[in-house]
């Protein structure tokens, strides 16, 4: 059964026919479109059909662009009408496509509650030392809470690496929030994550975006974010995971810089931290200066991120 | 000319064509500072202010065009190639991450830029956003 839920304002046929007539002329390319009601949300999700072997090998990058960062959405998928729809779980317990037309009304004006009473297909806890934060495993939103305020909806969590979260993921959930929160246009938004066979933990996700009322100009693409973390070598089929061979080699007798107690500088309204030498502390406004002697890893349960520029 | 930049924690300005990020706080900071100067930008970047009557040279060769002491907002293309006849770089930081396929590259390592002044305030999409100025050394 779909998990669908609309709301806001009316759809607009001409909006959609003349979204997809600028979208064929200024390249933003769409597949051809199909036989359903063209102001409905598809009832059987479908995304991107995207299979392993036209995904290239991990090769450091968190993601890459498919189909020339073009979307693969139909005539009848674009609405200026904000929804969000989740598949059902399929037999293995497994999500599937998500998609959304992200609107500010669809956004959370709440901060975000508990979501570790769900255990996603393939799910473990399980940390390591290598990995930024420890657990290996983050319930990874498909549509990200920030767009659409889902929480704990078993539909749209799965098990993913935490780089997969924070490095594939997250940046292009903060574009499409940005771009919502400024314009107050739409941006469909559609999340497919990708098995192998009958594999619990999904081997990465296809995630397409397009901005509805300015034909694309604001916002378009379409990647494939891979669920790997670099050092860790996971068992797809069971989630199960070890440290790779390399760092079995040069085992962790080097202590995790997040363990050592070191001085930091924080900036309390950022939300970052950074090393006392780094630029953006000499002209810090002192208001929200504030010193701090302790653990990486400390600052980071506490909320803190670290500083882009000195990567503390 | 002074450049006016806006970069991700990894310095990316934009990804797909596209920029990575707006603010309108940033858009009237850019405004405040223009009063009573030339502002230059091209057709891209004008599209993003909604003023029906903008105080800005819109041209899509504005950077070959500018002056000393113009602003020149650069948001489409790397500002390597315009440094050397920059006198300053205004650096707006969104201190979030997007994805990128053009960086800015700036500061450069060659250590011939000095920051000058820094402040935060906060966006109406962001929760704060870093200002930085740049002069040569």
């Amino acid at each position: 059964m779909l998990n669908n839920t609309s709301r806001r304002r009316p759809l607009a046929l001409l909006l959609a026919l003349a979204t997809l007539c600028a979208l064929l002329l200024s390249g933003c390319d769409m597949a051809a479109p199909s036989q359903s009601s063209p102001h409905q949300p598809s009832q059987s999700l479908s995304g991107g059909a995207v299979t392993l072997d036209q995904v290239p090998p991990y090769s450091g990058e968190p993601y890459v662009v498919l189909e020339d960062n073009q979307p693969a959405f139909t005539q009848e998928e674009i609405t200026d009408e904000s929804y969000e729809s989740y598949s059902p779980l399929d037999s293995l317990g497994r999500c599937g496509v998500a998609m959304a037309s992200v609107g500010q009304d669809l956004m959370p004006t709440e901060d975000r509650g508990s979501i570790g009473q769900v255990k996603p297909s393939g799910w473990h806890t399980v940390k390591y030392d290598i990995v930024d934060g420890k657990y290996l495993y983050n319930r990874c939103h498909l549509i990200g809470f920030q767009l659409t305020g889902e929480n704990a909806n078993e539909a749209n969590l799965i098990t993913g690496t935490r780089y997969l979260n924070v490095e594939g993921m997250l940046p292009f959930e903060n574009l499409v929030a940005d771009y919502v929160q400024e314009t107050g246009n739409h941006v469909l938004y559609r999340v497919t994550p990708v098995f192998q066979g009958d594999e619990l933990v999904a081997r990465g996700v296809v995630m397409e975006a397009l901005s509805v009322e300015d034909q694309g100009e604001g916002v378009c693409f379409h990647v494939y974010a891979y669920n790997v973390q670099p050092g860790i070598t996971i068992d797809y089929a069971t989630g199960e995971s070890a440290l790779a061979e390399e760092e079995d080699a040069a085992p962790s007798a080097s202590s995790p810089a997040g363990e050592e107690e070191t001085h930091y500088v924080l900036n309390t309204s950022s939300g970052k931290f950074h090393l006392p030498d780094c630029s953006g502390v000499a002209s810090m406004s002192p208001d929200n200066r504030q010193d701090y002697t302790g653990t990486r890893q400390e600052l980071m349960d506490q909320g803190y991120e670290p500083c882009g520029i000195c990567k503390p | 000319m002074i450049l006016i930049l806006c970069v991700d924690d990894r310095g990316g300005m934009l990804f797909n064509r596209r920029r990575q990020s707006q603010d309108r706080e940033v858009r009237r900071d850019i405004l405040a500072m223009a009063a009573g100067r030339v502002l230059r930008m091209n057709p891209y970047s004008r599209r993003q202010f909604p003023e029906r009557e903008l105080p800005a040279v819109v041209e899509e060769d504005f950077l070959q065009r500018a002056g000393p002491g113009e602003l020149c907002l650069v948001e489409d293309q790397p500002p390597g190639p315009w440094l050397p006849r920059a006198e300053q770089v205004i650096l707006y930081r969104w201190n979030r991450v997007y994805p990128a396929d053009l960086r800015a590259d700036f500061p450069p390592p060659t250590g011939e830029w000095r920051l000058a002044e820094c402040r935060e305030f906060p966006g109406h999409s962001h929760k704060t956003i870093t200002k930085e100025v740049y002069c040569k050394c």
